[in-house]
């Protein structure tokens, strides 16, 4: 606790050391010359104007064509890392550690009017040496290098009414948006929940928030309708290994100026239909893990249906979503007579306050509710965080974090666990 | 394999139809200038050198003349107006408003936009109906709710003051005046009237002391939660562009298209420009009618997200759920940090009619 405390001060005195007008910059607000608050209520979470630059296209509303390119600007290259020190406690012991928490590497820019990109390469960060073995010898690595998006938007083929974005990217299913939580130690429960898994047996590896690879049509409009659709892989993997392609459809309504982030009050409802390999197709009709799969019977449907709502006053935010999940009988390892259902949601309240937002609380709760066969992975979570922005610099965000999360698994007797987590969250 | 013929097939159709679509977007001629002259937005900072058209070059001689002009009553029908009565230095280069009264105390439907740093802007007036400032200083003079002249009037009048005719020959070398030859030295005048030495230039140019805290959190607003920066960009806090907030119609016009009656387009009904934040605080009241007495008013319409029941609302008007101690940083940075202390402009004075060519 004392190196805590030394560590949270060090930091804390860094900001008097610093210039406070450091005009480094970033992706997007390199281009703009922008504070981060222009976009974001506070960093990571979009405000009303950076989500409408989002379904724009990246491009500034009502201003297409009339801003510079990837061309003329400087390279659009962002890196976003968080490094801190972590507390994990359960009943028998506590464990400590000072770890990189995440990096992305992040560009993304707009090629032409009404073309625009996004990439973002999270690459291993498990070992400072290239051997790449890891913890666990590789197993068990703190961050898979991934390709987490790289899609092409095209903006505006309807004004507004129709944009599509082709290539793996995050889907517009989930309007809550674990990629810009402010949450890094803890999820949003119910978008990770699977139902359970076995090596021998098939099941659902389908996880609610991975970003997906396919095609997506967005629209907004005036009235404050948005919808969004799309066909993708649902299992993410390229290339593709699941022939029969998921289906998702997603509908919100904004009341009140805003687009329900930070003003306005938001309601919306999805649909996600999917199908899961279970088998490849062979003569002895050999039953593998839900990799692979062929033009058969033997894929066999899931679906997720939700509804979620934001809601705004001054600058408290309420989120909160909940979501109803049915896998096949077929992919039940608990009962192939039963098809596995579960439920689940959360609810966030995030406040902004001091000048530019610049300290932020929140506090989470998450609930899963497995069938009553499966109770043991019943999760309840309480989470608080509390983070506050160092400096005034134009896309160059420095932040302290501290977040704690009490998680419950299982009905009865649940196996509790404390997650302490203090780091630095760093942008540019 | 059906699903990706199908995709592909979706994707291939909607290709063709978006690069039309991409094509036959109407653009109005002037927006093109805009974006062509100046893509945006840009860092917010220091004026850059004033651009000067190679068609007016800026001399001493046409700069006085222009001067002159700039103060002579005498262009007006009824000699009362000139173009300081409602560009006034000692208002920010604006009138006391809410909109400009003219001949017979006649009055506009709009606020009266400042000449300073008017140099900056890709088009002029608050609809763009001018592309330059030779073309917005030809507008006044023959509208009949302003000076109420007509251009022959006006040059017989000039013509006939010797004074001024010796000044156009020796600014222009031809004895023959035109409405151009005034416009020009009105234009290159207004070209001097340029604000480059405000508290916020000595912060951007290193002066850390420039600005108080307050103002210091002000700009970090002004840039970050107040989301001014989307149209109050460059050196002139402006983009030059338009924009319908909503803001009230007061006054004696009971609408306003706005950047429409110039366009013709309905995306552009009810559209105004981007007026300039320097010296903001010297020219109350606000908006394109005038409708915000005070900055307060105005950071408090836009932390609102503007106004009420417009269809058309710009799409980057948002609620901002600033504070009260927000508001007042941001009013505090663009009252005394972004007011001219450069005493050249400042203390322009008007030339009284004694001293004005006879």
């Amino acid at each position: 606790m004392k190196k805590l405390c030394i560590f949270i001060l060090i930091i804390a005195g860094w900001q008097f050391l610093v210039p406070e007008t450091g005009h480094s910059i970033p992706a997007f607000a390199r281009k703009y010359g922008y504070n981060c608050n222009m976009c974001h209520t506070s960093f990571t979470k979009l405000n009303d104007y950076g989500q409408r630059i989002r379904d724009n296209g990246y491009q500034l509303p009502g201003q297409e064509g009339g801003e510079k390119n990837v061309f003329d600007t400087p390279p659009p290259i962002a890196i976003r890392t968080t490094t801190g020190i972590s507390v994990y406690n359960v009943d028998k012991g506590t464990t400590t550690g000072f770890d990189i928490m995440g990096l992305d590497l992040l560009a993304a820019g707009v090629l032409h009017k009404n073309i625009s990109f996004m990439f973002i390469y999270t690459p291993r960060i498990d070992e400072p040496a290239a051997d790449f073995s890891g913890p666990g010898n590789g197993t068990n690595p703190s961050q898979l290098g991934a390709l987490e998006s790289a899609n092409l938007v095209f903006s505006n083929i309807v004004p507004g009414a129709l944009n599509l974005r082709v290539g793996r990217f995050e889907p517009a299913y989930h309007p809550i948006s674990s990629k810009r939580s402010y949450y890094i130690s803890e999820p949003y429960e119910i978008y990770t929940f699977t139902s359970p898994s076995d090596t021998l047996l098939p099941s659902n590896n389908f996880i609610f928030d991975d970003n997906q690879l396919g095609v997506e049509m967005t629209g907004h409009f005036r009235n404050g309708f948005k919808y969004g659709a799309g066909v993708v892989n649902g299992n993410g993997a390229n290339p593709d290994n699941n022939t029969n392609k998921d289906f998702y459809l997603n509908l919100f309504q904004t009341f009140g100026k805003g687009d329900g982030q930070s003003a306005g009050q938001r309601i919306g409802a999805f649909a996600y239909y999917g199908w899961q390999p279970t088998s490849i197709p062979s003569p002895s009709d050999f039953v593998v893990a839900p990799t692979g799969e062929a033009n058969c019977s033997c894929n066999k449907p899931f679906y997720r249906l939700g509804g979620d709502v934001s809601l705004n006053w001054k600058t408290f935010n309420l989120q909160a979503l909940f979501m109803q999940g049915m896998d096949d009988k077929a992919l039940n390892v608990f009962d192939t007579n039963k098809d596995y259902k579960f439920s689940g949601g959360f609810a966030e309240l995030d406040w902004s306050g001091l000048w530019n937002n610049r300290l932020l609380a929140s506090v989470l709760f998450n609930m899963v509710q497995p069938p009553s066969y499966d109770d043991s992975r019943t999760i309840k979570a309480y989470s608080a965080l509390l983070r506050y922005y160092l400096g005034d610099w134009t896309a160059v965000n420095i932040a302290l974090h501290a977040e704690f999360t009490h998680r419950e698994t299982g009905k009865d007797d649940p196996f509790k666990e404390n997650i302490f987590t203090a780091l630095l969250d760093f942008d540019f | 394999m059906r699903y990706l013929y199908v995709l592909a097939g979706i994707t291939l159709l909607l290709l063709p139809s978006f690069a039309l679509a991409g094509d036959n977007t109407p653009t109005p001629p002037p927006a093109t200038m805009v974006t062509t002259n100046k893509l945006g937005p840009e860092r917010i900072g220091n004026l850059p050198p004033v651009p000067v058209p190679p068609s007016n070059p800026q001399t001493s001689q046409k700069i006085l003349l222009g001067k002159q002009l700039y103060f002579d009553t005498r262009l007006s029908k009824d000699n009362t107006i000139s173009c300081a009565s409602c560009h006034s230095p000692s208002m920010g280069w604006s009138d006391a408003g809410p909109t400009s009264s003219g001949i017979n105390k006649q009055l506009g439907g709009r606020r009266s936009p400042p000449v300073s740093n008017s140099a900056y802007n890709p088009l002029q007036f608050w609809d763009g109906r001018a592309p330059s400032l030779e073309e917005q200083a030809k507008g006044p003079i023959q509208n009949p709710i302003e000076m109420g002249n007509t251009h022959l009037v006006m040059l017989r009048t000039v013509q006939d003051i010797p004074g001024y005719a010796d000044e156009f020959k020796h600014a222009f070398g031809e004895s023959n005046l035109t409405i151009d030859q005034v416009a020009d030295a009105i234009a290159a005048f207004e070209r001097t009237v340029v604000t480059t030495d405000s508290p916020f230039d000595r912060y951007v140019k290193g002066d850390i002391s420039a600005l108080t805290s307050q103002e210091k959190k002000g700009l970090e607003i002004f840039n970050g939660k107040g989301h001014c920066t989307t149209c109050h960009w460059g050196g002139n806090l402006s983009d030059g562009r338009f924009h319908n907030l909503g803001a009230p119609q007061t006054g004696p016009l009971k609408e306003d298209n706005g950047r429409y009656d110039v366009t013709k387009d309905p995306q552009d009904q009810g559209k105004f420009k981007t007026p300039t934040i320097r010296d903001v605080a010297l020219r109350a009241p606000y908006l394109h009618s005038g409708s915000d007495k005070t900055l307060e008013d105005v950071v408090e319409f836009y932390n609102k997200g503007g106004g009420k029941g417009v269809s058309s609302l710009d799409p980057m008007m948002v609620p901002l759920g600033l504070s009260k101690s927000e508001v007042k940083a941001l009013v505090a940075f663009m009252t005394r940090a972004m007011t001219s202390l450069n005493p050249e402009v400042a203390n322009v004075k008007p030339i009284p009619p004694s001293d004005l060519p006879k």
